[in-house]
């Protein structure tokens, strides 16, 4: 399974994701879901960009809360609205909203 | 070209989760792709006209109107509707409503369906 | 016969949210959808409880006695009687300190034939990987 996942909150609610493996796992942070690339607390990045997963960002949501790509994690690509359609279309089969 | 559906759950006030789902829906038509966009539970509100658009609230009678006039199908789960008080008569004219079973059959034939939950 | 195959993940408790309640709604509404397919053309609705969901599983519930709305727990028995594929996580009731008998398991008084089935989490992994497309509440 190629499964994008959109996360979209900073402060999940859900453990859902710890416990998806599949084949190939793309986390698309949109809204609030943006603070795991750019927010350190306690100096730690957040624990969800350690998972063996392509990690993207919706600029569009970075810069509305005052962010952009000089913010973002090293291996968070930011990205637009077009890359996402490209990417649930091509790159993953599934999609899944947490 | 491939065919998106979008179920969206969420209000339009509050979540922005219906922003999200109309920009994204308007960019995958630009795109060529066809896509159907679904409202159930909280997410009906975006289905009623005459809604004023003060910039403090999210508003999107406007960029919807155009969308439907490049081929966005949307469609409101019409018991979630009723159940909020919206009736036909004040449902935004192109806006579709129907019983859930509109948005399966809507997947039925999707290459993705992204879906959006509410609150 | 060309099928799409549909999963609905339900991962938060109830009342508080309506994303349990939609979740089963929308996966009974496979019953009826040819209405709008061709001949043949068929969608099928798995349903798993994970998490905190699971706890809309338990038995007993009485909504409708306190609130007059119909129960998650009716939800789920109209759902068996549909011959709607049911599963809950047995991690997340052994997490819970739950049990098969704490569950609401068959709706064998509206006369369903199929039963909720307690599995580990692998299966419904392996549940995800065989549906076309997955929704999650």
């Amino acid at each position: 399974m190629k499964l994008a996942v959109f996360v979209s909150d900073y402060r999940l609610t859900v453990d859902t994701l710890d416990r998806l493996n599949p084949e190939k796992l793309g986390i698309i942070l949109v809204q609030n879901g943006v603070y795991h690339a750019t927010t350190k607390e306690n100096g730690k990045p957040s624990s969800l960009l350690n998972k063996s997963a392509s990690y993207y960002a919706l600029i569009d949501d970075l810069e509305t809360r005052g962010l952009g790509n000089a913010d973002v994690a090293d291996n968070v690509k930011v990205i637009s609205y077009s890359d996402i359609v490209d990417l649930i279309f091509n790159e993953y089969d599934k999609t899944a909203w947490l | 070209m491939g065919k998106l559906t979008i179920g969206c759950f969420a209000s339009l006030v509050g979540s922005m989760s219906l922003d999200f789902a109309v920009r994204l829906a308007g960019t995958a038509l630009d795109k060529g792709h066809k896509v159907d966009l679904w409202v159930s539970g909280n997410g009906t509100m975006l289905s009623i006209k005459g809604q004023r658009a003060f910039k403090d609230y999210s508003a999107l009678e406007k960029p919807l109107k155009e969308l439907m006039e490049k081929g966005l199908n949307v469609t409101a789960c019409e018991a979630c509707a009723e159940a909020r008080g919206y009736h036909k008569e004040n449902t935004l004219d192109g806006f579709k409503r129907h019983s859930m079973d509109w948005y399966l059959a809507s997947s039925f034939d999707a290459d993705r369906v992204l879906h959006i939950g509410g609150e | 016969m060309p099928t799409t195959k549909l999963g609905f993940i339900v991962q938060r408790a109830g009342y508080k949210s309506e994303n349990p309640k939609l979740a089963l709604t929308h996966a009974i509404a496979s019953q009826s959808v040819e209405v709008y397919l061709n001949d043949g053309d068929i969608v099928t609705a798995d349903i798993a409880f994970i998490g905190d969901g699971v706890l809309n599983c338990k038995k007993d519930q009485k909504a409708m006695d306190i609130y007059k709305l119909t129960s998650t727990e009716t939800h789920i028995k109209m759902s068996l009687l549909l011959d709607l594929n049911v599963m809950v996580c047995k991690e997340d009731l052994d997490r819970f300190g739950m049990t098969e008998n704490d569950i609401v398991l068959d709706a064998e008084e509206f006369g369903a034939e199929l039963t909720v089935k307690v599995v580990p989490f692998a299966e419904i992994t392996k549940m995800m990987e065989g549906m076309n497309h997955l929704l999650f509440f």
